[in-house]
């Protein structure tokens, strides 16, 4: 935007402080930490491109993450849930920027001296697949940058923000060769704006998954602009993605490879994420690749379990190197075992959640190859740790997090499910195969167009037997086995057909064989801790409820209750969609050990009408997409 | 007919009734539900639930909520309990759902069968022929959102409940205003009060009052 005001010529790196750019606030100092310095730009220069930035005029607080900021130390432990005109303003000074591009310097755009900011921003660059360079040489962050680190209690967090203007890593800019003005309105995603909408998604949803314990980026604000559009922050304790190591390797950069490498290892160690950590530098990458194996196992499982989709892919893209979940343009959350889902990217089709694990192994293997190359110095073939012993690891693990998902998922308590898994491997197992037909089972109608790409329904929800199972054999006494027919009844979704729940020999035989390994789970644990089935199956019937709660959210669930929120009249402020997330996080929170408050059995029923609403909606979608 | 009334407040408070309400079932192993008033964190008060009746010797357990689809494969073992359980909340929100749900027929012959009907505060107030007792005081009343207009209940019993009732000078006031207008008597119970009800045996527990045809009257002789 150019004001009749006096211009300034832009040179890189040159400008100065100016007025307002010093301002100094003392209310809120630790917004002052956040300049666009990040120790990337030190560290390894050449995986960022340096961008300056200006001020953004005309944007609102939309939204501001009060419980993140204190944990992160922008506001004080003790500061209200209030939007003070002071925090207004220290949040769009601090956030609503927008780089000066490649096209702003070719065109000569001069900007006023005072609205440009001292400290370059950087966007960084990594692999993605949908660039037409396989070795990401162009890709990266094309609406992105990083406002910098924040240090409290020890912990250093990564600060990003997504729709700050148009960056030369984009698709758009390299396919097309050409750079875009921010904002122009001939390209979509690479025009370097983001909207409203996606910051609203992602907030619900990763607030929802974090509250979960998923690793997850947290939005910390949303500040929006007309048309729809905004500046979508976010933080986590490190934003770096396997895609911003593989993009050195595939371009056989050692040096750049080994201190990105080394950048991070530095970092988890700070952040105390890792510990007891091997000091020569050998070991070191070792113990480096066995923490990747454990997180991608675990993620893996994770995600299967929970029934996360993630667009996993060769890149590295779309995950964080600790298994976090960013960019949730793609994410989703099914309600019942979509495993045929594809999405439909236009020029690809995603992968499929079952594919994720795949995906996963083959980073790992990726990883296996860096490690290999940073020590050796020599960079072999990825098909040469195909039969690596961190692959085999992999695999060992992934099911060791499977056997340990499907205990939790069943509402055994922790001492219990430590019990089963380090001792009863076989009968966990035998159960997690009947689970698995289940869960796995399909419409008999075949794949059918969903609005965003293809599905082949699946017919059963498993939290719906999960939950009930225990409270049918706690009513009949434990032998009371359920029938084949009141089985189904239980099991059945909103997708399932009379044809999807005809009987068949086989069917009959896995439902008995289910409530079998089942009932044989529970007498393990009763036998071995010398107390009641009954009282085995109590315990399991009440955290079942929590953990198998009959309205999780969906990513179709996200979406309408984040149109809900926005298209509110009167327009909700911040404060009150903090409370309303608020509410409804707690409501998601499907952790049956989270505190609870006493009850007179009168539960206070003070949520507003907006969150009854959004659980209608959860309801709505419960077995969706 | 085996009914509970009661008002609210504390487990404590109630442990009274609640052993009276176990007595009823008649069963030493009974076998109890709860049915709150809304799903929302109904596994929260089924926690605190089984915690207060595991100290009184049960060990079969139920949640069932009315306003989220349930199978009929539960529901046939909800009704086999001994004892059920209604919860407190927003008694028009409650009402609306087990009206939807057809739940008044499946109590009925709950209560034919010879089971124990439990409710408390707006699952109390549902037992009544209607729920008007829900829209007043003006400064302590559930919200009605849904606008509902029929507020016609169960009518298991032939007087309207008062919960949570504090012996004041501006509940009096509005409690006497509706006793003029209602031709049935109007049982106010304090918390961790309620009302037991035997067949043809009607006993209070707790400091009642009624209300009738604009006079107050404290009952004496009661439980607990």
């Amino acid at each position: 935007m150019l004001e009749n005001r006096s211009m300034g010529n832009i040179k890189l790196k040159e400008s100065r402080p100016s007025k307002e750019t010093t301002k100094e606030n003392l209310g809120y100092p630790k917004f002052r930490e956040v300049d666009g310095n990040h120790p990337l730009k030190k560290m390894v220069p050449e995986a960022v491109v340096e961008y300056q930035v200006r001020t953004r005029h005309g944007g609102q607080v939309a939204f501001f993450n009060f419980e993140l900021a204190r944990e992160i130390g922008l506001i004080s432990e003790n500061h209200p849930n209030e939007l003070t005109k002071e925090l207004k303003e220290e949040i769009l000074h601090t956030f609503s920027i927008v780089i000066i591009n490649e096209y702003d310097m070719m065109n000569n755009f001069n900007y006023p001296k005072d609205e440009i900011r001292p400290h370059t921003y950087m966007a960084t660059r990594y692999l993605q697949l949908q660039h037409p360079c396989k070795k990401g040489t162009t890709s990266g962050d094309g609406r992105s940058i990083w406002n910098g680190q924040i240090t409290n209690k020890g912990k250093s967090y990564d600060v990003s923000s997504c729709g700050t203007g148009a960056t030369k890593l984009s698709p758009a800019c390299n396919i097309n060769k050409k750079f875009y003005q921010t904002g122009d309105p001939t390209v979509s995603y690479g025009c370097g704006y983001s909207e409203k909408d996606e910051g609203f998604s992602s907030l619900f949803f990763s607030e929802v998954l974090a509250k979960n314990g998923l690793e997850t980026e947290r939005v910390l604000a949303i500040i929006e602009f007309p048309k729809g559009l905004a500046i979508n922050v976010r933080v986590h304790e490190n934003l770096l993605r396997p895609s911003h190591m593989f993009n050195h390797l595939k371009q056989n950069n050692l040096p750049t490879l080994k201190r990105m490498v080394d950048y991070y290892i530095d970092r988890q160690v700070k952040n105390k994420i890792w510990k007891n950590v091997p000091t020569d530098s050998k070991t070191l990458y070792d113990y480096f690749l066995m923490k990747v194996v454990e997180t991608f196992a675990q993620m893996s499982a994770n995600f299967e379990d929970q029934y996360i989709f993630c667009w996993l892919d060769w890149d590295g893209d779309n995950i964080l190197m600790d298994g976090g979940i960013i960019d949730y343009g793609s994410v989703r959350q099914f309600g019942l075992y979509h495993h045929e889902y594809r999405y439909d990217d236009v020029q690809r089709w995603s992968t499929s959640i079952k594919e994720q694990k795949q995906k996963a192994r083959y980073i790992v293997q990726t990883f296996a190859q860096i490690v290999d190359y940073i020590k050796t110095e020599k960079k072999k073939s990825i098909d040469d740790f195909k039969n690596h012993h961190a692959i085999q690891n992999f695999d060992k693990r992934f099911f060791d997090y499977k056997n340990q998902n499907i205990l939790t998922k069943i509402g055994f308590h922790p001492k219990y499910a430590v019990f089963l898994f380090e001792n009863c491997r076989k009968e966990v197992e035998d159960f997690r195969n009947d689970f698995t037909y289940f869960e796995m089972a399909k419409s008999v109608k075949g794949p059918q167009k969903v609005p965003d790409g293809i599905n082949w329904n699946a017919i059963f929800c498993m939290r719906d037997i999960l939950r009930e199972l225990p409270q049918l054999y706690l009513g009949r006494g434990v032998g009371g086995l359920v029938s084949e027919v009141e089985f189904l009844d239980i099991i059945k979704s909103s997708y399932a057909t009379k044809a999807d729940l005809k009987r068949s020999l086989r069917r009959d035989l896995k439902i008995r064989s289910f409530q079998k390994t089942y009932l044989k789970l529970i007498n393990l644990v009763s036998k071995k801790f010398k107390e009641s089935p009954e009282k085995i199956i109590l315990d399991v019937s009440m955290r079942s409820s929590v953990i198998n709660k009959y309205d999780r959210v969906t990513g179709d669930s996200i979406t309408t209750i984040v149109n809900k929120v926005m298209n509110r009249k009167p327009k909700l402020s911040a404060e009150e969609i903090s409370i309303i997330l608020k509410e409804f996080t707690d409501y998601q929170n499907l952790n049956p050990d989270k505190e609870r408050r006493p009850s007179n059995f009168e539960a206070e029923k003070e949520q507003s009408r907006l969150v009854k609403g959004m659980l209608q909606i959860v309801r709505e979608y419960r077995d969706g997409i | 007919m085996k009914l509970v009334l009661y008002s609210g407040g504390s487990e404590d408070e109630n442990r009274f009734l609640n052993q009276r309400a176990l007595d009823l079932t008649e069963n030493n192993s009974p076998k109890i539900t709860l049915i709150p008033s809304s799903s929302y964190d109904a596994e929260d008060d089924f926690r605190f639930f089984v915690q207060e009746f595991q100290g009184l010797g049960v060990q079969k357990f139920m949640l069932f909520c009315v306003d989220t689809p349930y199978t009929k494969t539960l529901l046939q073992e909800v009704l086999k309990s001994d004892l059920i359980f209604l919860g407190g909340g927003n008694t028009f929100y409650f009402l609306k759902h087990l009206k939807k749900s057809g739940m008044f027929a499946h109590f009925t012959k709950f209560l034919r069968r010879g089971g124990v009907l439990c409710g408390l505060s707006a699952g109390a107030i549902v037992l009544t022929p209607h729920v008007h007792t829900a829209t007043f005081p003006h400064f302590d009343r559930d919200e009605n959102p849904w606008d509902m207009k029929n507020l016609s209940a169960m009518r298991l019993v032939n007087f309207e409940f008062f919960p949570h009732y504090k012996n004041s000078k501006r509940y009096d006031a509005e409690l006497l205003h509706h006793s003029k207008k209602s031709k049935i008597p109007l049982y106010a119970c304090p918390d961790g009060g309620g009302i037991i009800i035997e067949g043809d045996q009607i006993s209070f527990c707790g400091k009642t009052h009624q209300f009738f045809q604009g006079k107050k009257l404290t009952v004496s002789g009661y439980l607990g």
